[in-house]
Parts: C-alpha cells; structure tokens; sequence
C-alpha cells in the first residue's frame, strides 16, 4: 500500500511531516509517560511482527499477490499513539534498510497508515465491541486497512493537480482520483479482509497480560 | 556524529531530487550516486531496479497506455519519474546501507531503545520467514498451488505471533531484571 520515494512532490510531502512530526511528538510523550515494564517489548516485538507479516503475501489469481499491514492489530492492541509510532518505525525500517517505501513518502504513509488507519480501527472497533467482540476485532482491522488506501488515493491523486511541468506533463504521480480511488481502494476491500483475520487471530492470542507470566518454550515451527 | 552528519546528507538528497525536474540533470545525479558508490555501483543498481520496479513499472505501464490512447507524448514525463525513482532508491541504498541507525537516532533513548529491539527481532523473523519459504519450496515438488501457499501463509502468520507473544514476555523479564525501568518509575 505504502508509496515509494519520488511520487510525492514536495509540496505534499514537507506539510506532511509537519503534521507528522507533531503527531510523533505527541505519540512519543504518551509512551514515555505510560512507560512500563511490558509496554516497550511488546510494543517492539509486535512491531517487528507487523515488519515480518508484511513480507507473507497471499497469492491471488492471476498471479499478483497481496500483503496484510497490521494496522487494526497494532491500533487494537495498543491504541491509536503506540500504533501510529509502531507503524511510523516499521516503515522507517522498510525505507531505509530494503528501500522499500522511502523518506519523502515516510510522513504520508505514517499518518494515512498509521494514523487515520489505526483511527479507523479503533473507531470500528469501539463501536461493534458491544455487540460481538470478535466481529469488532475483524472489522477493525477491515476499516484500518480500507481507510488508509483511501487516505494513500486521495494523496496520490493530488499530485498532477499540485505540480506540473511548463508543457502540462505530471511532475510526479501522474493519475487523478478517477484512476487512484478505484485502482487503490477496490483491491484494499479484498486485502482488508486479510487484515480483518489477522486482528482476529491478534486479538485472541495478543491481549496485554502482565509481563510477570512465566515464559513458555517457544512455539513449533509450521 | 558521523551517523548523524550521514542520515542529515541523505536526506539533504533526496529533498533535492524533488526539486530537480530536467531529465538530464537526474541523468547525471544517478550517474553520481553510482560513481561514488564505486565497486558497489552495479549492486546498489540492481538492488534499487528491484525495489523500485513494482510500483514504477504499474505506473510507467498505466501513464504509457493512457497517454498512447489520448494520443498524447509520454516520454518526457516517464524518462522523469522513472529517474527520479531509481535516484532517490540508489541514494537510499548507497548512502543508508553505511548508516549506523542506531547512532543516528541516538537523540532518544526511548527511540533508540526501540529501535534495537525492534531490529533485532526484524533480523530474527526475516531469517525465520526466508527458512519458512525454502521449507514450503524444499517440499513442494512443483511449484506450490494457491491453496498451499495460502495455508503455509496462515500457518506462518500465525506462528509469528505465537512467537511474538513469547518473545514480549521473555524480553520484558530479561529488562526488568537487568534493572531497565527503575530509573524510570
């Protein structure tokens, strides 16, 4: 879902890490405050998780595949700030180790995934809790999910409207929202399904416990 | 410092990829890149053609097919966005892979302390995740079908979180009992 670097014209991206910097300030001063003995590795490790669940695709026909993105996980897990810094962290780690996504695209795919998603996850998951627990879990992960690509769709459309060159050539990504919005949005119903099951699975086996549990033998290989 | 001094040149670099515009000026940037990257040149290349071809190619292929049916040029706008992309992805690897995050970032303990688990669990997984693909591979003799690929996905996914699980657990112990959060209560 996340943009690679050099499809984001400046004048998206150095308002976007404004906005994301801000964020990240207010994210990291709430982890510090609730800093505890089981919130940082856990926060670590399920991050590294979401890094690692990234990399399974999924195949679908006609030989294309798809990833889940962890968004409702992390966003039910951990809320929406602990969330928004984990998947900001994940995707720093993506641009610069495998140059998978990249710096200028960072604070945009920051705050549509790790922001309005983790919003959009919290959000559906507040309110289908009181009626079933795990159809809440699933469609916050759906929701998160659905809610960034639209998010990433709307940006990427932005971008011939924002800069062009003397001869009306796109600068940047060159598509307007009649191309992104359904070529982003369409496939990401499909792959928040994915996400959905993944928030299930998460929610079931990852609820916070205290970090006091004995450690068990870890688990067998698939 | 020399992290720091690296990251800040890195990304001075890239912002300056967005502003520049002419074909042949991005022409001779990653001609740059790829001199000082030395005898690391034709990998640092081919690491970023691979990173950058997915999403590239769908756009560069979706821009031809549209311009081609509004019989407009496409030339000058693909040679662009496919050159900046391949610029700032070589920059990305050729100035990145010398950077010591960890140092980089040292501004924040709690960020930097984060980042070190998080890494060291990534590289663990990773290696996992490659063993766990080479098993499916070693005992598939044809290629695996959708239906296998999709239950060692789900076994997998399912697995990591196991294992994310107990990790959590046995990472919060060995902190607490080395004394990490008392200076923090």
């Amino acid at each position: 879902m996340h943009v690679p670097d050099g499809f984001l014209g400046p004048q998206t991206y150095l308002p976007a890490y404004g906005l994301a910097a801000a964020a990240w300030t207010v994210g990291l001063r709430r982890l510090r405050a609730r800093l505890d003995a089981a919130t940082l590795p856990r926060l670590a490790v399920v991050t590294a998780t979401a890094f690692v669940l990234m990399m399974i695709t999924v195949p679908l026909p006609g030989g294309t595949t798809v990833h889940v993105a962890g968004i409702g996980m992390l966003a039910v897990l951990f809320g929406v700030w602990n969330a928004f810094l984990s998947l900001s962290l994940v995707l720093l780690l993506q641009a610069l180790m495998f140059g998978d996504g990249g710096v200028t695209a960072l604070p945009v795919n920051a705050l549509a995934m790790g922001l309005v998603g983790s919003l959009a996850a919290v959000g559906a998951h507040r309110l289908l809790r009181p009626l079933n627990r795990d159809a809440a879990l699933f469609a916050a992960g759906w929701a998160g999910t659905v809610a960034s690509a639209t998010v990433m769709a709307g940006v990427l459309g932005l971008q011939p409207l924002l800069s062009r060159a003397p001869d009306g050539s796109p600068l940047f990504f060159p598509f307007g929202w009649k191309t992104t919005l359904p070529a982003v949005v369409l496939p990401h119903l499909v792959v928040g399904v994915a996400d959905g099951v993944l928030a299930l699975l998460a929610g079931r086996c990852l609820a916070p416990r205290p970090a006091t549990a004995a450690p068990s033998r870890g688990p067998e290989a698939p | 410092m020399r992290d720091r001094a690296l990251l800040l040149l890195y990304l001075g670099a890239i912002v300056a990829a967005t502003f520049v515009h002419e074909p042949a000026r991005l022409a001779a940037a990653l001609a740059a890149v790829l001199l000082a990257s030395g005898r690391r040149a034709p990998r640092v290349l081919a690491r970023a053609a691979r990173a950058a071809a997915p999403f590239a190619a769908a756009v560069s292929l979706g821009w031809l097919a549209a311009s081609w049916w509004e019989q407009r040029p496409a030339g000058a706008a693909l040679l662009r966005l496919n050159l900046r992309v391949l610029l700032m992805t070589c920059l990305t690897f050729a100035l990145a892979a010398r950077l010591d995050l960890q140092s980089a970032l040292g501004f924040s303990r709690t960020l930097s302390f984060a980042l070190v688990l998080t890494v060291s669990q990534v590289l663990t997984f990773r290696r996992l995740h490659a063993d766990f693909r080479l098993a499916l591979r070693s005992r598939s003799p044809r290629r695996a079908s959708t239906a296998a690929s999709l239950r060692h996905g789900a076994a997998a996914g399912a697995w990591f979180l196991r294992r994310a699980e107990h990790d959590a657990v046995e990472i919060a112990q060995a902190l607490d009992a080395r004394g990490f959060f008392l200076d923090r209560r």
